[in-house]
């Protein structure tokens, strides 16, 4: 096998286990065993990617050897990559902690395969470099997590999978007539394809017109105004570690299409597509801190930071400049790795506490240091504060927004971050601080158990802080990669041309 | 790299602390604490010669070189001046809380891990030459202050006091933050001395008055100015070794510090100089008139802070004016700045003593409530003493160190008057305001002061036998208030040692070092200083008012509750919860019908106006087949049958329409001439007709249900937005066909299909060779649809319920 052939791997690896899994369906053992041995796999492959894709640049692969753009292509660019990689390794710390916490039932009935398969799906639209085959990978990790929402069938879950589906089916309905009104216009699907072509036509009403209807069909999966409406229900119903998947990874998915797509394809009428995303995204921001501070309940509350975050991350991509575009991409990472994190945590908190509610909670820092630290950390984390993981994107957000102009839009993003910590750090205040309420608290050594891949996660996304010079080139690369598009063209089409 | 090492001792030294705490029961943890600021004072007491010659100290350390990020340390006047009170203030501090906190009872393992925190915090914000770095150390006091404040965090009183402080000054910070960011943009420099070298390139610049505004932000959150100071009375729920520290000498002063630093910057915006002296004297006046209000030792200090931090930041405001004039007024102004350092300092001594006294009151008394305090004099007569320098120092007299300052800031607000300044009318406002305040802020000093040791003893209303303090505890305070006297006499060390290397660094366009600052401080400027009568009028209009104190006292009480800030606060915070409930349930309702008519209606919105606006309409008639009587009549079917399908009431005429568009679109294939379309079509539309039809025959009849019950009349609301909805789809996609630009790639299939790919059939080729890869995760989707089912069917860890209906799907 060729060495390039590496980009596949990340796709095929979790889909090939995941297949094996369902062989052995009564084997608990096989189940962990296999299920985090896939996920740690897909991880181990992403990394060496990764090295690949910073030492040699973009790397394409064209299935079939049908040249581009008449086959399918994948494309791992830095950005690619750096998500398929995070995507890999939340998935195999989530699965950890379901080992601890899911229940044996559950684990039983296909959750290793279907979390496989949806890692799957996720990779492999993060790696196409066709707008069609993207669609087919949204199609594999939204299948994927149709299964994972109701799996159990509790009544919350099967009534807002039921919404669920019908948002998503709603969507995949008008994502498919977008793809044609894009392929009537230029006959093409090849994303490398449709940037040159787009770019020979130049600026037209109807292109913008199918740019907007992108932003409406990957918003709806993004989350953001005014489509975000069917999240925080649905987000609610799954047990925790899937919310901690859904959270992390799949509104990540739709930021990184409008990501891709407003930075490599729609690129002539900046003007007009960008600053209506720009608008959206601080709509975004205000819906978000509106349900992010309504709620004493603490899923509730982390649930509807996910939409604030969109909002940040947009905002950057709608400021188009190198700066922010930059400042995205660190701060997409950071968002993945602590809103992962702090959903673990408050399963732990709903696991000791046995409550959502934060008003029937108090006191646990006395019992629960670790957890409680840890968690006011990850807080601070979250809401930029220096030198934690949320910081070095932040800034480089604001600062690109204020070299684009965008002065009022840059000080609600600021201001958004009073929000977010505030929302954030009432769970502390109140379930850490305040007088003792007693729980039938569970045996400590689960506790414990739980406790581990929490704290891994922690360091790692602390680390992801602390030491970012290390990582920075990679986000360099990443920001000129997006910026000049036609690194990326000239990585699909460079043979022909 | 050693004097980064000195920022970041303390911090190191926390990481120990719960170690010793835990390990060393028998020795109060405060003992390895106080090493650390005792160590750092002497440390940087060596440069005192050096930079008072003008030889600033510099060092870097880097944190992420490819942002620019450096933790880039300069040390002038200022700085150094501000580190000798954070770590000597600090070395006092710590002494006092080793008597104040007692070993057993309390978790100091804690206190002291947050109090070196904020040392190391404090440290950084003053000597950090790097905008991000010192807004990275900035949060960190906000921070550790928050974990101070709540150090008792049971009470309820102190996690929402720690609250309330952290969500103004961090709020403050990050808008600080925005405007450092716009400085580096009209700049390219985080480093805040290179962006002074280039002021004269930013100052017309319309993003400059931005940055002044948010930075300003920044500085009047943290100290403590008006509106924002009502975090700080909330802050006093923070042992008082920390309210002494954290929030009357260092801390707060960060704000003081930060307009300071950034005076050669700013100061050329008339914007700036206005704004901060104008909310440095409300702030003056507001805090010492609602001193007098206090019945709380702590609060009546709180609030005896604000003022005092008002009248510094209105000297710093004045003294900014003398980048604005020329001539002889330049002096008068950079006087003002030369006593707001002077005041600075004397403050730290003389209410960093009343704290420590207001502790000691509290901790042998068991209260700070001033209403059962009295006649403590004879009882605690050193704590007495110590509480006399403190409070005449502070309310202007002679002879102590506040009365100097004070009179160089009546000297400097009249000097506005001699000074040619635009608006002379409100520069006359400013002595009057000084004037009034100075008499309230004598008020309150006296008022502490009698009401706590004079009158009679209440000893019935005291929690506990009141007795003179260990003499551990006295030491701090006595420290200081000996520095209080002796600042008196010799006032000129003080100055060319620490206030002129300060002033040096703030007035740098109009000093080039400490030498060349010749202000002299005395006491006595003859009978014709005004200051010096405007001081007796302070002491004679203040006494009176203070006899008459309790007549009119009840006059705070007149002030409607409801407009106080405090109570502002208190609504927001309250209704960042309940409004935004309300309006969030006003939309989140939970039912998926209302969220597709919001999304819908976006969808549409957004496509429509883009459309239309951005010009993409276009209808084309070319290459039209023509239309014949089929596709009318099919059409209609087509129509008919989705209608029927929404109308029915019955589940198996539903599924039939549903198959009847099915088929109808096979037709239309056919018709088209795509006959391996049409016949896929018909395999599925005939498979899921008799699937559905199997599987609903088993579902309850729908019109049991839901005839009657649902509401099924016309809404033109929802109407409009499936049409508008239709409409979207099928204008952009005429206007998509109509503006066809490129060759399609299905050219290139046609070519090659039979040579290269070697097949017959174009469609299957496409699926499982040109598009192999779409094909193999389609059916990867049914795989994984096919295992959801089973699980659906096989696990359910709720009990069913009867008489569950599909009402709650809606």
């Amino acid at each position: 096998m060729k060495l390039i052939n590496l980009v596949v791997l990340p796709i095929i690896v979790p889909l090939f286990i995941g297949t094996v899994l369902l062989l052995f369906r009564k084997s608990l053992l096989a189940q962990r065993a296999l299920g985090l041995f896939g996920a740690a796999a897909t991880l181990v492959v992403s990394l060496f990617l990764l090295a690949k894709v910073a030492e040699d640049g973009i790397q394409v692969v064209t299935l079939g050897s049908w040249a581009a753009p008449y086959g399918i292509s994948l494309v791992s660019d830095m950005l690619s990559i750096l998500l398929v990689a995070t995507a890999s390794l939340l998935t195999l710390l989530v699965l950890w902690y379901s080992v601890y916490s899911l229940g044996e039932k559950r684990e039983l009935s296909f959750f290793y395969p279907a979390t496989l398969f949806m890692l799957t799906g996720i990779n492999g639209a993060f790696t196409t470099g066709d707008i069609f085959n993207l669609f087919v990978f949204f199609e594999v990790f939204l299948m994927a997590s149709y299964v994972l929402i109701a799996l159990g069938g509790e009544r919350i879950q099967l009534r807002e999978s039921m919404k669920y589906i019908i948002v998503n089916v709603v969507a995949a309905a008008l994502f498919v007539i977008t793809i044609g009104y894009l392929y009537s216009i230029t006959g093409t699907l090849n994303m490398a394809d449709l940037a040159v072509k787009l770019g020979d036509i130049g600026s037209m009403g109807v292109i913008s017109t199918v740019a907007i209807m992108f932003l409406v069909v990957f918003g709806i999966k993004a989350g953001i105004f005014p489509l975000y409406f069917w999240l925080p229900g649905s987000y609610y119903a799954p047990p925790l570690p899937v919310l901690a998947l859904f959270g992390a990874l799949l509104t990540k998915v739709g930021i990184y299409s409008i990501t891709r797509v407003y930075t490599l394809i729609f690129t002539t009428d900046v003007a007009f597509t960008h600053d209506m995303l720009m608008m959206l995204a601080i709509a975004t921001i205000l819906f978000g801190s509106i349900g992010a501070l309504a709620y004493m309940d603490v899923k509730k509350i982390i649930i509807y930071n996910i939409v604030i975050a969109v909002g940040v991350i947009l905002f950057g991509v709608a400021a188009f400049n190198e700066v922010a575009v930059t400042g995205s991409v660190l701060y997409l990472i950071h968002d993945m790795l602590v809103k992962a994190l702090l959903f673990l945590m408050i399963g732990v908190l709903i696991f000791i506490t046995g409550k959502t509610n934060l008003r029937e909670m108090g006191g646990l820092i006395r019992h629960y240091p670790v957890l409680g630290w840890t968690y006011l950390v990850a807080v601070f984390a979250l809401a930029g504060i220096p030198p934690l993981s949320g910081f070095a994107g932040k800034i480089l957000i604001l600062q690109g927004g204020l070299e684009g102009g965008f002065v009022w839009q840059s000080i609600v993003v600021a201001l958004s971050t009073m929000v977010v910590l505030l929302s954030a750090i009432r769970i502390f205040i109140y379930a850490f601080w305040g007088a003792e309420k007693s729980f039938n608290s569970p045996p400590k050594a689960k506790y414990v158990n739980r406790m581990i891949p929490v704290v891994i996660l922690f360091v790692i996304t602390m680390g992801y802080g602390v030491f970012i010079e290390f990582l920075m080139p990679l986000f360099q690369a990443t920001g000129t990669q997006l910026m000049d598009s036609s690194l990326y063209i000239d990585a699909v089409l460079g043979g022909e041309k | 790299m050693l004097l980064f090492m000195a920022i970041v001792l303390p911090i190191l030294l926390a990481i120990f602390i719960p170690l010793a705490y835990r390990s060393m029961k028998s020795i109060h943890t405060g003992w390895f604490v106080l090493l650390a600021p005792v160590l750092l004072f002497l440390f940087y007491l060596r440069f005192l010669s050096p930079v008072q010659q003008g030889e600033a100290q510099l060092a870097r350390a880097s944190w992420v070189p490819s942002l620019d990020f450096y933790f880039d340390i300069y040390i002038d006047g200022l700085s150094l001046l501000f580190s000798l009170l954070i770590t000597g203030i600090g070395s006092l501090v710590v002494l006092y809380s080793i008597f104040y906190l007692d070993k057993t009872k309390e978790n100091l393992g804690n206190f002291y891990v947050y109090l070196l925190m904020f040392m190391s915090a404090m440290l950084g914000v003053v000597q950090f030459d790097h905008t991000l770095a010192l807004y990275f150390f900035w949060e960190l006091t906000s921070i550790s202050s928050f974990l101070l404040i709540a150090y008792w965090y049971k009470r309820d009183a102190s996690r929402f006091g720690a609250l309330k402080s952290m969500m103004i000054t961090v709020s403050g910070g990050l808008m600080m933050l925005v405007g450092f960011l716009t400085l580096y943009v009209l700049t390219g420099t985080y480093s805040i001395r290179e962006t002074i070298a280039q002021v004269d390139t930013i100052v017309d610049q319309p993003l400059f008055t931005v940055a002044v505004v948010l930075v300003l932000l920044g500085a009047f959150t943290k100290s403590a100015q008006f509106p924002f100071y009502i975090w700080l009375p909330d802050a006093m729920e923070a042992p008082t070794p920390v309210s002494a520290y954290l929030h009357s000498a260092t801390m707060v002063k960060a704000g003081l510090y930060l307009v300071a630093r950034f005076t050669p910057v700013f100061a050329y915006s008339e914007v700036w100089v206005w704004l901060v002296t104008g909310i440095g004297l409300l702030t003056l006046f507001w805090g010492s008139l609602f001193a007098v209000k206090q019945t709380d030792l702590k609060g009546i200090l709180a609030f005896s802070t604000v003022s005092q931090l008002g009248l510094i930041m209105s000297l710093l405001g004045l003294g900014g004016f003398a980048y604005l004039v020329t001539g002889d007024a330049v002096e008068t102004f950079t006087f003002a700045t030369f006593a707001a350092i002077f005041h600075l300092f004397n403050h730290a001594t003389f209410k960093g003593s009343l704290f420590m006294v207001a502790g000691i009151v509290d901790h042998e008394t068991g209260t700070r409530d001033i209403r059962k305090l009295g006649g403590l004099m004879s009882l605690m007569p050193v704590t007495f003493t110590i509480a006399m320098i403190g409070s005449l120092s502070m309310a202007g007299l002679p002879p102590f160190n506040g009365f100097l300052s004070k009179e160089m800031f009546l000297d400097a607000v009249l000097g506005l008057l001699h000074a040619d300044i635009s608006t002379m009318t409100v520069a006359y406002l400013v002595p009057i305001v000084a004037w009034v305040a100075s008499v309230f802020t004598f008020i309150y000093s006296i008022y502490f002061l009698w009401y706590t040791f004079m009158g009679s003893r209440k000893e019935e209303q005291l929690p506990k036998v009141p007795h003179e303090a260990p003499i551990g505890m006295l030491i701090s305070p006595a420290i200081l208030g000996s520095l209080v006297i002796l600042v008196f006499f010799i006032p000129n060390v003080v100055g060319d040692w620490l206030v002129k290397p300060a002033t040096a660094a703030i007035q740098s366009s109009s000093f080039a070092s400490a030498a060349d600052i010749e202000f002299y401080i005395k006491a006595w400027h003859g009978w014709t200083s005004p200051a010096l009568w405007m001081t007796v009028g302070v002491v004679v209009v203040g006494f009176l008012l203070y006899k008459m104190l309790p007549k009119w006292q009840s006059i705070y009480s007149k002030w409607p509750e409801r407009f106080t800030l405090n109570r502002g606060y208190d609504t927001l915070m309250d209704g960042s919860l309940n409004w935004n409930r309300a309006l969030s349930d006003r939309f989140m309702t939970g039912s998926i019908r209302d969220y597709l008519v919001y999304m819908f209606a976006g969808m549409a919105i957004l496509g429509i106006t883009t459309l239309f606006t951005q010009g993409g309409f276009a209808i084309s008639t070319e290459g039209l087949a023509p239309i014949r009587l089929f596709e009318i009549v099919l059409t209609i079917i087509l129509v008919g049958s989705v209608m029927a399908i929404l109308i029915t009431w019955s589940r198996l005429t539903a599924v039939i329409a549903l198959g009847g568009v099915g088929y109808t679109v096979a037709l239309f294939y056919v018709i088209f001439k795509a006959p391996d379309l049409a016949l896929t079509q018909l395999v599925i539309e005939t498979i899921s007709v008799a699937l559905f039809l199997t599987a609903f025959y088993h579902l309850p009849k729908l019109d049991k249900h839901y005839k009657g019950k649902e509401d099924t009349s016309f809404r033109l609301g929802n109407f409009l937005i499936s049409i508008a909805v239709g409409l979207t789809v099928t204008l952009i996609g005429i206007s998509a066909y109509a503006q066809r630009q490129m060759t399609s790639i299905s050219e290139y299939y046609k070519e090659t299909v039979y040579t290269e790919a070697g097949g017959g059939n174009i469609v299957n080729v496409i699926l499982v060779d040109y598009r192999g890869f779409d094909t193999l995760f389609e059916i990867g989707v049914l795989m994984i649809a096919s295992i959801g089912i089973i699980s659906m069917i096989t696990l359910r860890l709720q009990k069913k319920k009867k008489g569950v209906t599909v009402d709650e799907i809606e």
